[in-house]
């Protein structure tokens, strides 16, 4: 018996290209499925929102309502298991302090982003900001309480932007979306209550545009088809609308203190639509009012309805 | 021979020197050290501070440390040049590509010693250019030179190759897994967050490859025959009392010495040493090998020891040296100033925020690129002849590669000599470095009746300096369409450029950052 083993070349070719194939398929593959994975559309439920008031908008007592607001939605265990990957997207856009609405409350994320460890998480935090990236991050607060609560908080890399496909997309067939929001576990959408120029107002659903790749200025055209189009493209799970100060003129980056109200609320809600639709109110808006609304409505991605909408209130 | 090599010794700080010039120049970033940054470096030129103090009609304190190395110069020599200059350091480097044969002489020697006094020459041509008010000195400065290419070349180079290979390795699948955590480490230490290009690179490059290549020629070609700082140190050690002393009884003319002298700096007959040329590399000392050679104190002003240094190597310029120069100078002045982009009222191109009245600006700016390598946005930019020859390598702002952050005023922190002056951010938020103008014909709402409302939506003044009216318009079939048509509120513009940079029109951006007016205006 002959105990030689013989590898014939030409299995031995087959081996090598099998392995090739291989090495380059697998993750064209997995790239493939995570697009499909992506673009499932966003399930329709979540027309509650919980509500919480605030005496002020002091670092304890931000921190005191994020805890009753997890408390309210059924505990950060529903949203967040040990050992996921979470990501948090506040609007860390320009380059200015925390006093003025123009990023999202650095204590709010500070919160967030700790419960979020505490329950085994592993956070990442981002933006992509229109001012200098590394200057807004530490203008804002946000570096800092990324830090503080143990999150990671990065740079976007331009090299990590993917084309996904946009199921029944208004204007945008395709997006480039950032490969963390792709890969995520949970996605936390944690805007700030601004007006905007474009949009009337920047909310939950236009701070996606955060997240997106490439020259964002074909997206003004038609700002309010392309903000739908942003929430058909991408998944979130938990939105937190820091409502806690918000800018009624000369945003979304501009004004100065007498353009700023203290509303001293955060929402909590699963969609991105009802958050929205509700803080628009706080505005003194008509949700129908906000076009971007109304095409959600008739998409039937969520309801804008304030009176059908099941609101829970609670106050620290 | 067990002992040290004293010039292993010396490399070992050059080297050091370097790394540190290195370290500064990466660490001039956001956020910036406690203790400073590599402003320090230009500040090191006393050559600098003479032109700049002359051409300013002041005088700069903030060149002392230019001021203690020409002092320490007339007691130890030229220690700078051959121990801490980043330029002699990379040229060290260089030159054994070069002129791997380390000739320190043409085939001529005579030839190469004569070639020695053009760096008077040019010392007394920027400094005179300087007294008539023209500061050219930071175009041929060596710590100029050296902090500006590094910032403007070298590293910008570096980094994209570093980023490339990376971006490379990253692709594949299971080597990505190794190279990327080592890849975002260097991203947050060493390398660049922003990718980063400079116009006018090439410019600078040339200037630079020219330098290092006339090296081929013999070592250190730059520093024995060009160098104005060099001139001036050359001048001050003189009289220096640290030297290079021979025993002429041990010595047997073997001439190692002569070879092995970078800067062409010991007498034919190897016994005799300029003390304006040596730059105490120390190089000699190890390649004697009869013990023949010591480094020490002289007594003071007793020229004669280390016996007669040859005609050739003594200071070495003439009256008619100096009659050349101030020729040169005087001829440069109208050639300098004579240019149609030279205007006293204005710039032909935007000013970093805090820069003086343009003609004050170009007294002052040394062509360092410290602000250039500071800028959050990689916005400043070294200028070529753009506004004039005197402008060369000043920062100008580019605002369609990057716009002047708000809530930022890095380049003011490190400028070395003032010509930026250090605002505080909330002046500066309001300081006017050029005015936005709106061109209506490739503006999207104006030209093309679609909304936009980008430049608005950035415009980071409190109460927009952009605004938006909504009117009603006949498009191009004949319907009427509600459009937001922006304007700029001239007043309230300070010209940072964010509009021209964010503005989604191809090509060249449908608003445009024009020069600030007058003077008055800042």
């Amino acid at each position: 018996m002959n105990f030689h083993l013989k590898l014939p070349r030409r299995d031995f070719i087959r081996a090598t290209a099998g392995l090739l194939a291989g090495y380059i398929l697998l993750p064209l593959i997995t790239g493939k499925f995570r697009k499909l994975y992506a673009a499932a559309p966003m399930p329709l439920t979540g027309d509650s929102l919980f509500v919480v008031q605030g005496n002020d908008i002091s670092k304890d007592t931000i921190f005191r309502m994020i805890e009753k607001g997890f408390a309210g939605i059924g505990d950060v265990g529903r949203f967040v298991k040990k050992g996921m990957n979470v990501v948090i997207k506040p609007n860390i856009g320009w380059n200015s302090s925390p006093e003025m609405p123009h990023n999202t409350n650095p204590y709010m994320v500070e919160a967030v982003a700790r419960t979020c460890v505490r329950a085994g998480a592993r956070v990442t935090i981002f933006d992509r900001s229109v001012n200098s990236a590394r200057l807004t991050y530490r203008a804002s607060g946000i570096r800092q309480a990324a830090e503080n609560a143990g999150a990671d908080i990065v740079f976007v890399d331009d090299r990590k932007f993917r084309t996904v496909r946009v199921p029944g997309a208004l204007l945008h067939s395709t997006l480039h979306v950032y490969e963390d929001i792709l890969n995520a576990d949970c996605v936390i959408n944690m805007p700030v209550a601004k007006h905007h120029s474009s949009s009337t107002l920047t909310l939950s659903m236009k701070n996606l545009m955060g997240v997106l790749g490439g020259n964002r200025g074909i997206y003004h055209g038609d700002i309010h088809s392309s903000i739908v189009d942003f929430n058909k493209a991408i998944k979130v799970h938990l939105v937190i609308m820091d409502a806690t100060r918000i800018l009624l003129r000369h945003g979304p980056n501009g004004g100065t203190q007498r353009d700023v109200r203290e509303t001293k609320t955060i929402v909590f809600g699963t969609n991105p639509v009802t958050v929205d639709a509700f803080t628009a109110t706080l505005f003194g808006m008509k949700p129908r009012d906000l076009m971007f609304l109304a095409l959600a409505s008739k998409e039937g991605m969520g309801e804008i309805d304030t009176s059908r909408m099941k609101i829970t209130r609670a106050s620290v | 021979m067990n002992s040290p090599r004293w010039s292993t010794v010396r490399a070992a700080v050059q080297c050091a020197a370097w790394v540190a010039f290195i370290a500064l120049l990466i660490a001039t970033r956001d956020p910036l050290p406690a203790g400073g940054a590599s402003d320090i470096v230009p500040q090191m030129s006393v050559h600098l501070g003479i032109a700049a103090s002359f051409s300013a009609r002041t005088v700069l304190s903030a060149f002392l440390p230019g001021a203690i190395i020409v002092l320490a110069t007339a007691v130890f020599g030229r220690l700078f040049c051959g121990w801490l200059c980043p330029l002699g350091a990379t040229l060290d480097v260089s030159d054994r590509l070069w002129n791997p044969a380390k000739r320190n002489r043409l085939k001529n020697a005579e030839k190469s010693i004569s070639l020695k006094r053009y760096k008077y020459i040019l010392a007394a041509v920027s400094l005179l250019l300087a007294l008539s008010g023209i500061q050219a000195a930071g175009i041929i400065d060596p710590l100029s030179l050296a902090t500006r290419s590094y910032i403007t070349v070298l590293y910008p180079f570096a980094d994209y190759i570093v980023k490339g290979v990376f971006t490379i390795a990253g692709g594949f699948p299971l080597i990505g897994a190794i190279t990327e955590p080592v890849f975002s480490f260097l991203k947050d230490s060493v390398l660049d967050y922003n990718p980063v290009l400079f116009a006018n690179h090439l410019w600078v490059l040339l200037f630079f490859i020219l330098l290092l290549s006339l090296s081929s020629l013999m070592r250190r070609f730059w520093c024995q025959s060009l160098c104005p700082l060099g001139a001036i140190l050359a001048l001050s050690s003189r009289i220096s009392f640290f030297r290079r002393i021979v025993d002429t009884e041990k010595c047997t003319r073997c001439l190692r010495c002569v070879k092995a002298c970078r800067m062409n700096a010991i007498s034919d007959d190897g016994t005799g040493t300029s003390p304006v040329e040596c730059i105490q590399c120390l190089e000699c000392l190890d390649s004697c090998e009869y013990g023949a050679i010591r480094f020490g104190f002289i007594r003071a002003f007793k020229k004669k020891a280390g016996g007669d240094p040859r005609k050739s190597v003594r200071p070495g310029f003439s009256r008619r040296d100096v009659l050349a120069g101030a020729i040169t100078a005087l001829t440069l002045v109208p050639a300098f100033r004579l240019n149609a982009a030279y205007r006293a009222d204005s710039s032909a191109v935007i000013r970093p925020p805090g820069a003086l009245p343009e003609s004050e600006f170009l007294s002052l700016c040394v062509r360092c690129g410290e602000c250039m390598k500071v800028c959050p946005t990689n916005g400043l930019h070294p200028t070529f002849v753009e506004s004039g020859i005197e402008g060369m390598f000043t920062p100008r702002l580019i605002p369609r590669i990057g716009w002047c952050e708000k809530n930022c005023n890095l380049c003011m922190q490190v400028c070395p000599s003032g010509a930026l002056r250090p605002l505080e951010v909330p002046q500066k938020e309001t300081a006017v470095i050029g005015t936005a103008v709106i061109t209506r014909d490739l503006c999207i709402p104006w030209a093309e009746h679609r909304n936009c409302i980008v430049c608005e939506e950035v415009c980071p003044t409190a109460m927009k300096s952009i605004r938006l009216k909504e009117e009603t318009i006949i498009d191009k079939t004949g319907r009427p369409v509600k459009v937001k048509l922006p304007f700029v509120l001239e007043t309230v513009c300070i010209g940072c450029g964010i509009c021209e940079n964010k503005c989604p029109v191809h090509g060249s951006a449908a608003i445009r950052v024009r020069t600030r007016k007058t003077p008055a205006n800042i």
